[in-house]
């Protein structure tokens, strides 16, 4: 296929999507498939539902809203959903990808039900900071959290089970939910905690090996599949490249700040050690946990100086900017690289994250369910509050936001990895696994990580302390030589002790 | 006492406006609602101990308070609360003093001048954090490739990554945006100063050194006192700066008492701890204020 | 005093570079704000003037318009897709509305307050005034969990009622001004002669009588100074808006939003950031000629 015919039909794709998604008028739409010289019989109309009327004009009515969704689920919507009309539920999110998309789409449940949806977009610490005030005070100020898998041990016994409620609530149940659609090991390392579900997975950034194809190239350098690959690939091309401004890879170590966290956790997994041993002692500083840290020490030092106050932000405006050609980090940054305006378009690939040269830690041999393994994941689930004062209302909402036709117009919107197995052999997300804005082209590989790398963070509720401000704080005094003179086992030790502890006190 | 007040009868008047109580009242309605309540209901809360797995809070009046003092985080952060006081407290105080002399004349175009420098102050601090952590961004940031471009600092330099350079950083952006305070307070004092002592001094040959120190800063000493006052209250519990930038790092090297409260809040939900803390706060901010107000006869 | 010329050359450029340095991160923000985002991580170099403007952080900010749809139209994107969950035409209006209110209470209570404490002897007036004054002592993180649950239990808060959660704000924002405007203030009456009062009521005047028509008018120009720096402080408050409302965003708190998973908005954050400048600003304007006389703190008193 010519270039320009390439460009066209990944043209008319967005367009399609942008439609689907809400974003542009039906009017609009067919003006562009008209502009793109296409007849509008010629395109798969499976794909966008039911267009044969011109119903623009009809704009966020209940007749609209019809034409979008799942007609079962629509139907569900206007007979029960309608039933709390006037209603408002609000809920508190970061500003992820699928909440993102999800504050977009609202507007049609909004126009089948009656039901209004507020979502309070804050910074991940200040949706923890704001959940546990709600929680602690029984405020009822947000029916839904979203809650981060670090903390769902945290929260999970102010949630209700989403597999009971849609068993006790047969009334109020979505025809279609289809809850074996969600990917097992997604529901296992983010909802369930102690045997239950805690609420439905709803994000997963998750750690990848990214790197740049034409530095590569150019270097004649394969992908690492090892640290100690990863290690030597990064070395080369930093000694290489120094002169470009280039690094040999970026690093979110921003002091105190849970990215850190999550750099390092991988970094200790890789070595063969874990955060926690069996007897609930904390480990980093034994010697897997010491080793791994230095590795990271070792990047530091190839790695852009702005790394120690950089978040997940900062890792991602490197990619951008061209100041690195290689890294381990979440797979979120992947559509934004593949951007219109970007700089590094088409540029970065994607594969499975490096492993360790030595065996990962056996989960029996760690503590408080901690996964040990070579691919950290962030996700997130979606939780119903016992403190809601519209219960009722909120869990049809939470039924429709992770209904299939949602979840997977969402990762349309987004290109971020969906929590449904049917949304990854989507046709319409296939159709996007092409360089440019909100590319899936990544999916493929998050998927494989999904099912074969997914690590998790130990399950406890002072988790969510430990992961922003204990470790993450000391690690920040030891990478910026405010204290421990560089010691990696000076550091974990003093970890060590205050997380012991902690974990003594709390009586765990 | 006026003349007016003993001048009435002493019946039953403090309904009326001669009485000081309908005065007074709304503003301590407020103060007792908003104020007292909150104040007792943090004052109480930190004599509970929080579990942090189960969340319950039992009563043991010691347990923070313990904890705190035997904290060497809690003794760095008030070292470094102290230090980023005094310090950003003296550049804005001579900053704005200096400012201030030279914008106060009446030529043309120095009232535009007076108003753009007024600016600053309008960009909530918040905001004024996220601005300064670009600009300071060692990569990308414009301020910190003008002094990397001087040589002062390595190429890259991440002037909020290094524990050395952190809390100059955070400083430079407080500086920034409260020195226009202390300007208009100076200006303010400047323009009411008198004529006459000053005509005075020159036909007696002082120069005009001599006049600032001997004429200028002792009649506005109360005017410095007072903006020293509420500067200090408000540098002694900043936190949005801090929180914005670094939140409290690279470590702990800009952590003040407010923002290792703030940590404690939104990192491990111990709000006992977190209040014990602020309370630790609210007593030095009471501490050092009267101490100030006492060693420099402040009167209000 | 009398310069001579090239001294007063020299004087009047230092004064307007001093300006222009305090002006620069402004006008670096406002810049950063037109500026497409591969001119503002450019890894190279400085961009100053060499991109290509854009308004797109505006129409999608202060117009409301969807980014991925002005993407389509111009070509050009960032990110994942963006919404109008970044329209913030709402949190200005809330951030007005709270910070206008929120003087207009400061303002009515500290008035009377200032008044009495200037002009009436009565027993406590000294520690009344300490009291007043600590309200600025107390560091907010401290009272944000107790006032979270007052509100609860008085249903104020913006879950309950929007309109009441604005007034919410309003009075923790009326408190937390109250020290400075009753300072201000006081020393303005204190700059009014009481001879002239004492003349009116032994006259007859009531004091109420005398206070509204003869020492208020004599101290406006305190008054609106003292306004101007409520306004400022309410305007720029973070922390209490965050954890006592949710549906009402101010706008530092509404700036936080572009803060997400996937890096920050900054252009958004730059267009928001420079646009809540300006309100601002032109309340400044207004007011300049009161804020320098008003700002005396009663200097010369003795």
């Amino acid at each position: 296929m010519s270039f320009r015919e390439y460009d066209k039909k990944t043209f008319l794709i967005d367009a399609a999507n942008d439609f689907t998604a809400r974003r542009i008028s039906k009017r609009s739409f067919l003006k562009k498939t008209a502009m793109a010289g296409v007849g509008f019989s010629a395109f798969n109309l499976g794909l966008l539902g039911n267009l044969r009327k011109d119903r623009s004009s009809l704009f966020g009515s209940p007749a609209w809203a019809e034409e979008m969704g799942d007609p079962a689920v629509n139907k569900w919507l206007k007979d029960v959903g309608s039933k709390f009309k006037g209603t408002k539920i609000r809920y508190t999110s970061e500003a992820t990808p699928p909440t993102v998309v999800l504050d977009k789409l609202k507007g049609e449940f909004t126009a089948l039900t009656g039901i209004e949806v507020e979502i309070e977009i804050v910074p991940l610490e200040q949706v923890l900071a704001k959940a546990t005030q709600d929680v602690q005070g029984q405020l009822g100020s947000y029916d839904l959290y979203y809650l981060d898998q670090s903390w769902v041990a945290t929260f999970a016994q102010d949630t209700f089970d989403p597999i009971a409620l849609y068993k006790d609530k047969a009334d109020l149940a979505m025809p279609g939910m289809d809850w074996e659609d969600f990917s097992k090991p997604l529901v296992e390392g983010l909802a369930v905690y102690d045997g239950h579900w805690a609420g439905i997975p709803f994000d997963i950034p998750i750690m990848t090996t990214m790197w740049r194809q034409d530095i590569f190239d150019k270097h004649k350098l394969t992908p690492p599949n090892t640290t100690d690959e990863f290690m030597t690939a990064a070395k080369t091309i930093f000694e290489a490249e120094k002169g470009n401004g280039m690094f040999g890879t970026g690093l979110q170590a921003k002091s105190g700040h849970y990215s850190l966290e999550c750099d390092w956790t991988q970094v200790v997994w890789n070595h063969g050690g874990s955060i926690f041993t069996k007897d609930k002692k904390f480990s980093g500083n034994d010697e897997a946990g010491i080793k791994g840290l230095q590795y990271y020490q070792e990047l530091l030092k190839i790695s852009p100086p702005e790394s120690t106050n950089s978040t997940w932000d900062g890792q991602w405006q490197m990619g951008a900017s061209g100041q690195i050609a290689l890294v381990n980090s979440w797979d979120e940054f992947f559509p934004g690289w593949d951007a219109a305006d970007s700089k590094v378009k088409g540029l970065w690939q994607a594969k499975r994250p490096v492993r360790g040269t030595v065996p990962y830690r056996a989960v029996a041999d760690a503590g408080f369910g901690e996964i040990p393994n070579a691919a950290h994941q962030g996700g997130s689930i979606l939780a119903l509050s016992k403190y809601s004062k519209n219960a009722d209302a909120a869990w049809i909402f939470m039924q429709w936001a992770c209904s299939k036709d949602i979840m997977t117009r969402c990762t349309l919107g987004g290109g971020f990895a969906p929590m449904r197995l049917s949304s990854f052999s989507d046709p319409r997300v296939k159709a996007k696994e092409v360089v440019g804005p909100g590319t899936t082209r990544h999916l493929p590989v998050v998927k494989e990580i999904i099912d074969n790398d997914m690590a998790s963070e130990p399950d406890m509720p002072l988790w969510a302390g430990f992961s922003n401000n204990e470790i993450p704080v000391n690690l920040g005094k030891l990478l910026t030589g405010q204290d421990f003179g560089g010691d990696a086992k000076k550091c974990m030790d003093a970890i060590a002790t205050q997380v012991n502890k902690a974990v003594a006190d709390a009586g765990l | 006492m006026t003349a007016s007040d003993m001048g009435k009868p002493s019946r039953l008047n403090w309904l009326t406006s001669e009485h000081s109580l309908p005065w007074l009242l709304p503003a301590s309605a407020l103060m007792v609602v908003f104020g007292v309540y909150p104040l007792i209901a943090a004052v109480l809360k930190t004599l509970y101990r929080k579990n942090a797995a189960t969340r319950r809070e039992i009563f043991d009046p010691l347990y923070n308070w313990t904890k705190i003092f035997e904290d060497p985080r809690m003794w760095d952060a008030l070292l470094h609360t102290l230090a980023y006081t005094l310090i950003a407290l003296t550049f804005q105080l001579v900053l704005g003093m200096l400012i201030a002399l030279l914008l106060d004349s009446d030529r043309k175009g120095y009232g535009i001048l007076r108003a753009m420098m007024t600016l600053p102050l309008v960009i909530p601090p918040a905001v004024t954090g996220m601005m300064f952590l670009l600009m300071l961004n060692g990569s990308f940031g414009v301020i910190a490739r003008l002094i990397i471009a001087t040589g002062l600092l390595p190429v890259g330099y991440s002037i909020l990554g290094n524990s050395a350079t952190a809390l100059p950083g955070v400083m430079l952006a407080e500086i920034w945006q409260w020195t226009p305070f202390m300007v208009l307070i100076m200006l303010a004092g400047l323009r009411a100063l008198p004529k006459e002592p000053f005509e005075a001094a020159a036909i007696d040959g002082a120069t005009p050194v001599q006049a600032f120190f001997k004429l200028t800063l002792p009649m506005m000493s109360k005017v410095i006192a007072i903006a020293v006052l509420i500067r200090g209250v408000d540098l002694l519990r900043a936190f949005d700066y801090i929180k914005v930038m670094t939140d409290s790092g690279p470590g702990t090297a800009t952590e003040t008492l407010t923002s290792y409260a703030g940590r404690i809040y939104f990192g491990n939900s111990d709000y006992p701890l977190a209040s014990a803390v602020a309370i630790l706060t609210l007593v030095l901010v009471i501490f050092t204020s009267t101490v100030f107000m006492r060693i420099f006869k402040v009167k209000l | 005093m009398e310069l001579s010329r090239p001294w007063q050359i020299a004087r009047d450029a230092l004064a307007a570079f001093v300006t222009a340095i305090f002006m620069f991160p402004i006008f670096w923000w406002a810049l950063t704000s037109i500026k497409p985002i591969s001119a503002v991580f450019d890894k190279d170099r400085i961009v100053w003037f060499d991109f290509i403007p854009t308004t797109i952080n505006y129409a999608v900010t202060m117009l409301g318009q969807s980014r991925s749809q002005l993407a389509i139209d111009a070509g050009i994107g960032m990110g994942v897709a963006g919404t109008e969950a970044y329209d913030s035409r709402s949190s200005i209006l809330d951030s007005a509305v709270v910070s206008i209110g929120a003087t207009a209470v400061t303002m009515m209570v500290a008035i009377p307050a200032a008044y009495a404490l200037s002009r009436m002897a009565f027993r406590g007036r000294n520690a009344f005034l300490n009291w007043v004054l600590g309200q600025r002592f107390m560091p907010p993180i401290a009272i944000i969990f107790p006032l979270v649950t007052t509100y609860k239990w008085l249903g104020m808060r913006d879950t309950d009622n929007y309109y009441l959660g604005w007034l919410g704000l309003m009075l923790i924002y009326a408190l937390m001004n109250l020290p400075i405007a009753v300072l201000l203030l006081k020393s303005f009456f204190d700059d009014v002669p009481k001879d002239v009062d004492e003349a009116a009521m032994i006259d007859g005047a009531t004091r109420w009588e005398t206070f509204c028509k003869i020492v208020l008018p004599m101290a406006k120009g305190g008054v609106a100074a003292a306004a101007v720096l409520c306004f400022i402080f309410s305007w720029t408050e973070f922390l209490l808006s965050l954890f006592l409302t949710t549906d009402i965003r101010t706008v530092p708190v509404k700036i936080q939003t572009f803060v997400t998973s996937t890096g920050n908005e900054w252009g958004f954050i730059t267009a928001l950031g420079t646009a809540a400048v300006i309100p601002g600003f032109i309340f400044i304007l207004l007011v300049q000629r009161h804020l320098v006389r008003g700002l005396t703190l009663g200097s010369l008193k003795e």
